[in-house]
């Protein structure tokens, strides 16, 4: 009894594609939660889901003259940040609708361009991802990408939190912001890109937002948070593509679902920051008097 | 020019088309004015993006979809609003895990319940498909909505570039931010056939974007917001029939063309 249930556990790694989603998806998920820490202390969220679509027209154009998907998508999100930072300079919008502007619009052309041309790219993939069919020469630009992206973050991970959180400080060690702003954005653009071969355009703002989100609520120290987030990012990754053997398909689904259940449980439960915790507080306080 | 302006007409689908689109881009296009003002473009992404689960649940009960969809949608801002108050967590990251967290709960139900609506038309629209019934369903819910829009836009107004004085005015904030909330769902449910989800978020956007750099007066904005959006919506539709191209994506892509013209009467104005 016990042999078979652990054997129907142990069979989705039992096929090459299913084993492949698992670790490719963990390791995409670990980079994304990495920078999700710095996109949900300053404030970014908004970026991660600008650059997800905006480099969909990229993907469209690169399909059409038979590039690398990565080379379209980067152009794209290149294109993106430039657009959206030339309309914050020339007009007085808020920044949310400079963002919206440039990224929606972008995304509408690159479903226009799909639509030109139906049969050389599948929308469903660049929407929804499509981790578990996912071509050889795919997994070798995600891993590509998805390691590069590690080892930068690994280097340089406190001179960018110097540089965001404490810029007269980067400057007086010599670091320049502006610089280290540029290095994180075209790291973001790159995860970006990986993470659409994963979940899909629409849900890569949970990736680079959720694990950086749900870490916050659990420590109180930068470090701690990124390991944190990254634990939580490649556990609920690896987990969600796990799931989705006995359920049939919707990765991306499933690992943002996941993504979200950890979130919600330290929102809940977290030591110091969940509800739970404030709760007990409140309640210690008014009937504090009371017991002693 | 007339011909290939009436071409299209002939067909009782076209004409169908039009008015949806017609009517989903005057909607937006006055909300979007607020929401530019307000800083609420990721408001609209949003509870567009959250409505999918509401979609799913509301077919396994056996309930309008579209009443499913209303619930999601608003559910979704008053949870961030109630994990924002109690949290330490930003508002837009809030926003950010709890709608992305609804719609991928959406999907993973989706793949599993077999609904009869068709993925691709919730996420893309299908301007061209509406049914008469879906028509003046779209206009019941648009036309209320924006009339209030309009018939209070003085205190609408205020309330999203001066909430301080808003306030100080004795205006009741808070219910009017819950009006424009309620508003703003009412108008995404009702254009998901046409728009569908993903570009009714641009179309939430943009026009409103363009009024603001075209014009400094609010009336204009307005104005301006609306004719850019009925026009890209008319143009978009019938182009569109003798492009053989995706409607939805060409009505978005030609309001955005407007934004630079725009840009350039706003400053020859200042000048």
């Amino acid at each position: 009894m016990g042999g078979e249930v652990l054997e129907l556990l142990l069979e989705p790694f039992a096929y090459s594609y299913m084993a492949r989603a698992i670790w490719v998806s963990a390791l995409v998920g670990g980079v994304c939660a990495f920078l999700s820490c710095y996109l949900v202390l300053k404030g970014w969220s908004l970026m991660g889901d600008a650059l997800s679509h905006a480099v969909v027209p990229g993907v469209a154009v690169a399909y059409l003259v038979k590039l690398p998907y990565a080379a379209g998508a980067f152009a794209a999100g290149l294109l993106a940040a430039l657009a959206m930072a030339a309309v914050q300079r020339v007009t007085l919008l808020r920044e949310d609708a400079a963002i919206g502007l440039v990224f929606t619009t972008m995304f509408a052309a690159g479903l226009l361009i799909v639509s030109v041309n139906p049969a050389s790219v599948s929308v469903q993939t660049i929407i929804m991802g499509n981790v578990l069919a996912i071509a050889d020469e795919d997994v070798v630009q995600v891993v590509g990408i998805a390691a590069v992206a590690l080892a930068v973050l690994l280097l340089r991970w406190r001179d960018l939190m110097l540089a965001f959180f404490d810029a007269s400080h980067a400057q007086a060690v010599g670091l320049s912001p502006w610089r280290l702003r540029v290095l994180f954005f075209v790291l973001l653009s790159a995860c970006t890109v990986a993470a659409l071969q994963t979940v899909g355009a629409i849900m890569v703002i949970a990736m680079v937002v959720t694990p950086g989100a749900t870490a916050y609520l659990l420590t109180d120290r930068f470090g701690r948070m990124l390991v944190v987030a990254v634990l939580i990012g490649t556990g609920t990754a690896a987990s969600g593509a796990y799931v989705s053997y006995f359920l049939d398909g919707a990765t991306g689904g499933l690992i943002v679902v996941a993504q979200t259940l950890a979130f919600l449980a330290a929102f809940a439960f977290a030591p110091k920051h969940g509800r739970l915790a404030a709760w007990r507080r409140t309640r210690a306080a008014s009937s504090g008097g009371a017991d002693r | 020019m007339i011909e290939w302006l009436a071409a299209p007409l002939a067909h009782d689908f076209m004409v169908r088309g039009l008015i949806v689109a017609v009517l989903v881009g005057t909607g937006c296009a006055v909300l979007s004015c607020y929401l530019v003002l307000k800083g609420w473009s990721l408001m609209g992404d949003a509870i567009s993006h959250a409505v999918l689960p509401g979609i799913v649940l509301a077919h396994v009960g056996g309930l309008p979809m579209k009443l499913g969809a209303l619930v999601a949608g608003l559910g979704c801002a008053l949870a961030t609003g109630y994990i924002r108050r109690n949290s330490r967590v930003r508002e837009d990251a809030v926003l950010a895990v709890v709608f992305a967290g609804m719609f991928a709960a959406g999907l993973v139900l989706f793949v599993k319940v077999d609904t009869d609506q068709h993925l691709n038309h919730v996420l893309f629209g299908n301007v061209l498909g509406v049914t008469w019934r879906e028509v003046v369903e779209t206009g019941l819910v648009v036309v209320p909505v924006v009339a209030l829009a309009l018939l209070r836009r003085r205190d609408l107004f205020l309330v999203c570039f001066d909430p301080g004085h808003a306030r100080a005015i004795g205006l009741d904030a808070k219910r009017l931010e819950i009006a424009l909330l309620v508003g703003l769902a009412l108008v995404i449910v009702a254009a998901l056939s046409a728009a569908g989800i993903v570009l009714v978020v641009a179309m939430l956007i943009a026009p409103g974007a363009i009024g603001f750099v075209a014009t400094r007066r609010f009336d204009a904005m307005i104005a301006v917001a609306a004719s850019v959006s009925i026009g890209a919506s008319v143009l978009g539709v019938l182009a569109s029939f003798h492009l053989d191209v995706a409607t939805a994506p060409l009505i978005v892509v030609l309001q955005a063309a407007c934004f630079l013209p725009a840009l350039w009467i706003g400053r020859r104005a200042v000048r």
